[in-house]
């Protein structure tokens, strides 16, 4: 979360003689990073990154808290100011009754702290310019004095705060407990939300809701121009609750986002107690009630010890322990060392961030400055284990294909059900997402064939034919425990010739020398292939996947105008079948004879091939020339390799040729 | 005799019409065959003479046949200087194969693969579609942790996610690895609920994972300046910010100088800094996640976008570019 604070807030509690943009700089190295500096027509303003650990630091306080540690660290003087924890110990006396008030705690465990005080004789009005200038620069809309105290503190020292009509609360009653499924509460920005149960409210002890704890006020119980008396209230929260009703109601207000990261409790009294005086200031507030202050088990400090040399083996340079104590002193630490270990008491405010010598060694070394460390190698020690064959495989496969001619596509993962249905792919079986983003992103692909039609399509009359994409990837599918993830190579071509797509396949198998190639026409009825242009291709006896010209429907679909060709290969069998470890053969001396022999069969040419290619082991290469109806030509070498074949040897190897049928 | 001498003369006036006919050097070559060739004219009248006759038509034949030498080397010359002088239009464009083209992400995914091989950095890819404990528990984010806001992550069901960063590879690779030293390069697609000119649903993540004893912060450091010097240029640099991952400590946002304005602050970046991504120390819940000793040993992580990357060293603004299906775009790189 990103918050804005006005330098002017940050200056009631930091003196130092640093710029604006000095303490930007100095903190983004070492703290809270300052994504940027916002001139307002009034003010400067600091838009801040705080991350989750660190809820203490996103208020002005909190800022001037870290920059007290920093700056000192760059040679700049910085003092804090105005420190509200000092307030802990001078609660001012508070015993008028002239209000009642009620308070019923039903558990405990929801509300670790709870405070609350009653005023009266306000007098709602706008608050004053300096107020409404700061609430303005940090981006937050001035509504009256009453409401605008609560957010000034909320920007000043991290704590959310509320404040209630008195009289608006029926029994004068506030009743804190867990929600009953299906209660309903109308909040501040006018939503009603139906409470999945066990969100954590206050209802006024008519069963009527008047707070959404930690998250908004109800609409019911807000204070408005009429209010004279109020109800100013301060408290932290079960932090899992908050975040659980936050997500279920879609509220993500500040206050939720500073509540569901446990602020210290025991800056909950400050903040009351700086509430009062505001509102005694701009309101004319009179205290009516005496203090309620819930807490049954105060935070206390942590004392955490560590090895003194533990900080410099993971630094990896060496910080001195005055350095080392100066830093966590700065820090609320109090910090001792003997005996070459570190005690650290841990203040309440890092009560939740602080658990273990790590975390005080990346606050010592954050403040003393990651870029004061040096640049070093680790030693050379290197694994042992063996590299995925896989991975590497996959890049030359990359590398050939491009050779070839062919583009390589990224497609997403995620694909939606309608691009199946234009392929006539099931939908079945795949693997959908729980919480998608859209219908694009909707199921986990369990083929790359979808995406690579729809590339042609949209690539369709932009260029010129033929287009020639491939993607390797993995699919998704279902399987126990976990889903299969399986790399797919697939490949596409658009208006070029069958054989001519085929002739690529061919040449990258041949690249990654993977032999004994078959094309089986298939068998199977499929509706995304021609019938008769469709083959499963092996090498030897591994199935490696499918050729085939897509059918004129599933074109129709895509609109592609154009033949498509597609290929679609299993890449861990193409994987385990490759080969870069090569047995050279040297070529015989003795030149070739080569002849042209035509045979008459009804067999398949590629059959044909395989059974010359047998016929006798002088065949050293059979290439397919062309045919007339049943007659086929060949082109055959024949080579013997230690001496010169005679025309006699070469005729009688012919006639068992000449002899297949 | 007389029959003789005029088959001379007649060759010799038939050589001068044929001659004539003479258009390529490949015409010069079969006349040069007909005349001159083992079975040529000449040799044919050399065996017709009577060895009574030879004093006389011997040297009669011979001059013809020097005459025809001498001709057909002057023509030769004259063909080869005419050949050689033909014009030809040199800027018609060539006859190109068809050109293919690799991804630019997968270009990316090489070069790093090849940068942190040199340091023993072995490459591995874990499954993109883990479980709860992989992506989330056993990296110390326990359930319901405002620190799983920052994921956007994808539900396949309650305890399946698309992994929202490669960091899953972390546990994966210890297991694997059993005792250190681990040097892993994990590159792999990852999932995040959300997409913008900086984000898209799935995006590539390279992560890094060194884990030995005596393994501190310089070490990350010194690694990621060798990345960045070797994958954008030497002048390029890191320096580490604090920031907090549940599954490091200390935790670091690492940034690289702005390339552009050489740090001194421009309109591409924060006060002359690009941010990179996330690093840290491996915190020691995640070691013991992974069955290795904390006490012995430590380790250092990173999980870094390729696309990111990408985006910096090329200054594309919007990477959704880098998933156009444009062929026209694609076929640039």
């Amino acid at each position: 979360m990103n918050i804005k604070i006005p330098y002017s807030l940050l200056k009631n509690y930091l003196k130092t003689r640093a710029t604006p943009q000095k303490i930007a700089e100095c903190l983004t190295l070492c703290g809270p990073s300052v994504d940027r500096i916002i001139k307002t027509k009034t003010d400067i303003v600091f838009d801040i990154e705080i991350i989750t650990n660190r809820i203490d630091t996103a208020s002005a306080f909190g800022l001037a808290r870290e920059a007290v540690a920093i700056l000192p660290q760059f040679g700049i003087q910085a003092e804090l100011i105005n420190n509200p924890y000092q307030l802990n110990g001078r609660v001012p006396k508070m015993t008028t009754k002239e209000l009642p008030l009620k308070v019923q705690i039903l558990d405990q465990s929801l509300v670790p702290r709870f405070t609350t005080i009653i005023l009266n004789h306000l007098k709602v009005n706008p608050s004053p310019k300096n107020i409404q200038q700061l609430l303005l620069a940090a981006e937050i809309r001035p509504i009256n004095n009453l409401v605008d105290i609560t957010n000034y503190l909320t920007l000043s020292l991290g704590q959310p705060c509320h404040i209630f009509d008195y009289h608006k609360i029926k029994n004068h009653t506030l009743k804190l407990r867990a929600s009953k499924k299906g209660e309903t509460v109308t909040t501040l920005d006018h939503k009603t939300h139906s409470l999945p149960g066990n969100d954590i409210v206050i209802e006024d002890g008519s069963g009527r809701l008047v707070d959404l704890c930690g998250i908004m006020g109800g609409k019911n119980s807000e204070v408005d121009e009429n209010t004279t008396a109020a109800i100013l209230f301060v408290q932290t929260y079960n932090p899992l609750k908050i975040r659980q009703t936050s997500l279920a109601t879609q509220e993500r207000s500040l206050a939720a986002q500073i509540c569901e990261k446990q602020p210290d409790p025991e800056l909950v009294l400050p903040t009351l107690i700086t509430g009062i005086k505001l509102l005694q200031q701009t309101a004319k507030a009179k205290v009516a009630s005496p203090l309620i202050d819930i807490y049954p088990n105060p935070a206390k400090r942590k004392i955490l010890t560590i090895p003194l040399a533990k900080i410099d083996q993971i630094a990896g340079i060496n910080i001195p322990p005055k350095t080392t104590t100066a830093i966590l002193k700065s820090l609320g630490f109090q910090p001792k060392i003997q005996n070459l270990k570190l005690t650290c008491s841990i203040p309440t405010w890092r009560l939740h961030d602080i658990a273990i010598a790590e975390d005080i060694i990346e606050e010592i070394i954050r403040i003393y400055g990651y870029f004061k460390l040096s640049d070093q190698f680790p030693s050379a020690s290197i694994p042992k284990t063996d590299v995925d064959i896989k991975l590497y495989w996959e890049y030359q496969t990359k590398i050939i294909l491009t050779h070839l001619g062919f583009t390589e596509i990224y497609h997403n993962s995620l694909i939606s059900k309608s691009i199946l249905e234009k392929s006539t792919l099931p939908l079945e079986h795949s693997i959908g997402l729980k919480n998608p983003l859209s219908q694009d992103y909707q199921y986990l692909r369990r083929s790359l064939i979808p995406s690579l039609l729809n590339t042609l399509s949209v690539n369709q009359g932009r260029l010129e034919l033929p287009l020639k994409i491939f993607e390797l990837s993995n699919i998704y599918l279902e399987n126990f425990p976990q889903p299969e993830e399986k790399p797919i190579l697939a490949l596409a071509t658009q208006g070029e010739d069958f054989l001519k797509t085929k002739g690529d396949l061919e040449a990258l198998l041949h690249y990654l020398k993977i032999s004994s190639l078959k094309f089986i026409p298939s068998k199977n009825n499929s509706t995304l292939f021609v019938k008769s242009k469709m083959a499963e291709i092996y090498s030897s006896k591994k199935y490696l996947g499918v050729i085939g010209e897509i059918s004129s429907t599933v074109n129709h679909n895509f609109s592609l105008t154009n033949k498509v060709n597609l290929i679609n290969l299993d890449f861990t069998t193409l994987s385990s079948l490759s080969n870069n470890n090569i047995k050279l053969t040297i070529p015989p001396v003795y030149p070739a004879i080569i002849e042209s022999i035509t045979i008459e069969s009804k067999r398949p040419i590629g059959d044909l091939i395989q059974t010359i290619k047998q016929t006798h082991r002088y065949i050293t290469f059979v290439h397919y020339s062309e045919s007339y109806q049943n007659r086929h030509t060949f082109i055959v070498h024949f080579n013997h390799p230690q001496k010169n074949l005679t025309q006699k040897e070469i005729n009688s190897i012919k006639q068992s040729i000449l002899l297949i049928s | 005799m007389k029959q003789l001498e005029t088959q001379v003369n007649l060759l010799d006036q038939l050589f001068d019409i044929h001659i004539k006919t003479v258009n390529s050097l490949k015409d010069l070559d079969s006349l040069n065959i007909k005349y001159l060739g083992k079975n040529g004219q000449i040799n044919q009248l050399f065996k017709k003479v009577p060895s009574q006759q030879k004093p006389i038509l011997g040297p009669r034949i011979n001059a013809l046949k020097n005459k025809i030498i001498r001709i057909l080397n002057d023509r030769k010359k004259l063909l080869q200087k005419t050949q050689d002088e033909t014009s030809f239009d040199i800027t018609i464009p060539g006859i190109t194969s068809p050109l293919g083209h690799l991804h630019p992400i997968s270009q990316a995914i090489k070069e790093i693969e090849d940068i942190f091989s040199k340091l023993g950095f072995i490459r591995r890819r874990y499954p993109e579609i883990d479980t709860d404990w992989y992506a989330a528990e056993g990296l110390n984010i326990p359930k319901s942790h405002p620190a799983r806001d920052d994921q956007e992550t994808f539900y396949v069901s309650d305890n399946l996610v698309l992994t929202a960063h490669t960091s899953n590879g972390q546990l994966h690779e210890m297991e694997l690895m059993k005792n250190p030293p681990i040097r892993m390069i994990n590159i792999g697609k990852t999932y995040r609920r959300q997409i913008d000119a900086s984000h898209t649903p799935m995006f590539h993540q390279f992560e890094g994972l060194l884990v030995d004893q005596g393994v501190n912060i310089s070490h990350l450091i010194g690694v990621s300046n060798y990345f960045v010097k070797n994958y954008f240029n030497s002048e390029s640099k890191i320096r580490l910010r604090p920031h907090h991952f549940q599954f490091t400590e200390p935790s670091f946002e690492v940034d690289i100088v702005c390339s552009s304005c050489h740090g001194q602050g421009c309109r591409l970046c924060k006060a002359g800094w690009l941010e990179l991504g996330g690093a840290g120390m491996v915190h020691p819940q995640v070691l013991k996640n992974g069955g290795i000793n904390p006490q012995k040993y430590t380790g250092f992580a990173f999980g870094w976008g390729i696309e990111r990357v990408i985006a910096i060293k090329h200054r594309i603004n919007d990477i959704r570019y880098l998933y156009t299906t444009d062929l026209r775009i694609l076929n640039q790189v």
